[in-house]
């Protein structure tokens, strides 16, 4: 029994981490756009993580996940806020949306482009993404390249005291629970067979495969966990905070590249990694963006490369090689 | 009555179309031309370079900046682009690349993606985010279906011009079969003697010296829209076509261009007659099926085994 629970240690310091950042966002006034700033970024990171953390694979069109649950809210707001009787139900119709969306486009790209490895894999999830935001704006489909304003569907749907509790509190909140559902799995499947399983495919896929390791279905599943999470980061931080969608804002694949940066600032494949990366990556950015607006991208690019040329593997990652072996360990993951 | 009409208006779409298919043959050779270095460096030091684009706009500002402040023809700019895009590429790969060589993707994709960002803000920094163009007033010629400026075809000589000779110095110098040595097998050219990593950096430095040349004869073909940010288009459309032509070869890749070319405009012009959608965006879209298609039927491009 002690050793069913002693492995979710590690997650203690996560769930630390992000109750510290709410309650500082819940009780000092002005904090809460910059908590719930952070808050996604290390929602992003955690999600990203989970897939490519355990697999190696480089999912550079993460971002296609976070624009279809921004869709699928979206798409749940305009097209059913008349329904009246629906009343706070077309929130979790829009989830539902969301995650039904990006599940599709998830077995789709897991049935296609999870045979490619290393850059060919990176190039395909780029091809759907581009592929997807050109087809909305091409196919005019669900108001092509205008996109869908919702905002005032909402509050005519429930009301203007509940909209405004609904975008100013509960999509940030709802991102924190994201970020620790994404911890709490990514802990689960490091502890479980599945982890196990993807372990052998980062080590060796051929190996694995021979050893009798069905490589594509636990493949699919981390890529499926990967890609719902952040669909649902991306129907509360972007759909429902928002109250609007553009293919143009939403199929960015900057987005993607800020989830690569804030996991490989707190250490590519660790549990703590993407909180300490989305704390010191979302921090930064807002601090920039005060003292030295129009300049953070001038300022980011270069700190990047030096990031990934003398510390690859990220605060946690040095953190646990000098605690290997002390009694701290099995707290950092 | 009715049946003229109909075989007039088909008569007006297939002038349209081969109109626009001789422009897309000729976009596509510069498209070639365009993505031989992004072949060049994935076949050599197995990096695919995300910030392509960008570089191609840098060798857009340096035929728009020579043009309107030195009153130099863009055909002067050609060489000065491959000199600076060549010192550009040993710059980045001694201080960046040189490091990542045996990286995961993860790094490589990031490191050349943050070159890309670099490039792209500096660029704004010195330019500003408004659009540019000039015009280089070269006449034009006249064909039955239609009417084409010479600086298109100026950009598609050159664009010839630079693959073939890539093509004798690769496949006819000492330097050049080293390099494809290299490309087949590395460790294999190691052990017979090459300097393996001396042949990483040129690589890379002619990899980038050409995409920065592309970037000239683009702006030869396209002299508007020229921005910080136009490279990103430029990076999509080249992975396309760069897994068109295999990924690994420079050549594949330009005859892959010319094939996307033609593809890229004929779909064009056949997607405007479909009412109620944008030919543009679906166009682009359909090129990105296509390279999901690719990959998934045949990895190894057109002219693979």
């Amino acid at each position: 029994m002690k050793n069913t629970i002693s492995k979710y240690y590690p997650l203690i310091p996560v769930f630390i981490a992000y109750l510290i950042m709410f309650l500082i966002g819940f009780s000092v006034p002005g904090m809460w756009q910059m908590v719930a700033l952070l808050a996604f970024y290390c929602a992003l990171g955690q999600s990203w993580n989970i897939f490519m953390g355990m697999t190696g694979y480089v999912d550079f069109g993460y971002v296609t996940f976070i624009a279809l649950g921004t869709y699928g809210m979206s798409l749940g707001i305009s097209y059913l806020y008349h329904f009246e009787w629906l009343g706070i139900g077309i929130i979790f119709i829009g989830i539902l949306l969301a995650l039904f969306l990006a599940s599709l486009s998830a077995l789709l790209e897991a049935f296609i482009a999870l045979r490619l490895r290393g850059a060919y894999f990176a190039i395909a999830c780029i091809g759907i993404n581009e592929g997807l935001r050109y087809f909305i704006e091409g196919a005019k489909l669900w108001g092509g390249s205008e996109g869908l304003i919702f905002s005032g569907a909402l509050m005519q749907a429930l009301g203007r005291e509940v909209a405004n509790q609904l975008t100013t509190f509960w999509a940030d909140f709802s991102v924190f629970i994201i970020a620790a559902l994404a911890a709490f799995l990514n802990m689960h499947y490091m502890r479980s067979k599945i982890g196990y399983a993807l372990t052998a495919v980062r080590e060796d896929e051929d190996a694995a495969k021979v050893m009798g390791i069905n490589t594509t279905k636990y493949k699919t599943i981390a890529f499926l966990t990967s890609g719902l999470l952040g669909a649902g980061v991306g129907a509360m931080a972007w759909g429902l905070k928002l109250g609007y969608v553009y293919p143009g804002d939403v199929f960015v694949i900057h987005y993607t590249v800020e989830c690569i940066v804030v996991v490989l600032l707190g250490g590519a494949g660790t549990l703590m990694g993407p909180v300490v990366g989305g704390l010191i990556y979302g921090l930064s950015k807002y601090w920039l963006a005060i003292i030295m607006p129009g300049f953070q991208l001038l300022i980011f690019a270069p700190i990047i490369i030096i990031i990934i040329v003398a510390f690859p593997e990220g605060v946690i990652g040095l953190l646990k090689s000098r605690l290997r072996g002390t009694k701290y360990k099995m707290f950092i993951e | 009555m009715v049946s003229s009409q109909l075989a007039n208006r088909e008569s007006m779409i297939f002038t349209l179309l081969a109109g626009n298919l001789a422009h897309g043959l000729l976009l596509g050779g510069v498209y070639g031309m365009a993505t031989m270095g992004l072949s060049l460096i994935f076949g050599v030091i197995n990096v695919v370079n995300v910030g392509h684009g960008q570089f191609i706009m840098v060798g857009a500002f340096i035929t728009l900046t020579m043009f309107t402040a030195l009153g130099l023809s863009p055909v002067v700019s050609i060489p000065v682009a491959l000199i600076l895009g060549m010192a550009l590429g040993f710059f980045f790969f001694y201080t960046v690349m040189r490091r990542l060589i045996r990286a995961p993707e993860l790094t490589t994709l990031l490191a050349t993606f943050a070159i890309g960002i670099l490039l792209e803000e500096i660029a704004k920094l010195i330019f500003g985010a408004d659009f540019r163009g000039y015009n280089w007033g070269v006449g034009k010629i006249t064909l039955p279906i239609t009417t084409i400026p010479m600086s298109k075809v100026y950009a598609f000589i050159g664009s010839i011009v630079i693959a073939l000779f890539l093509y004798f110095w690769l496949s006819k110098t000492r330097l050049g079969t080293t390099i494809r040595a290299v490309i087949e097998d590395n460790e294999g050219a190691k052990v017979c003697g090459v300097n393996v990593g001396w042949i990483y950096a040129l690589s890379f430095a002619i990899g980038i010296g050409l995409t920065v040349m592309s970037g000239v004869l683009l702006t030869m073909f396209i002299p508007v829209g020229i921005n910080p940010y136009m490279g990103g288009v430029y990076t999509l459309k080249a992975f396309v076509i760069a897994v068109l032509g295999g990924l690994t070869s420079p050549y594949g890749a330009f005859f892959a261009g010319l094939i996307f070319g033609l593809i890229e405009n004929g779909a064009y012009t056949l997607f405007a007659l479909i009412p109620g959608v944008a030919p543009f965006p679906l166009t682009i879209s359909l090129a990105f099926w296509m390279l999901f298609f690719l990959l998934l039927v045949k990895p190894t491009g057109i002219l693979g085994k």
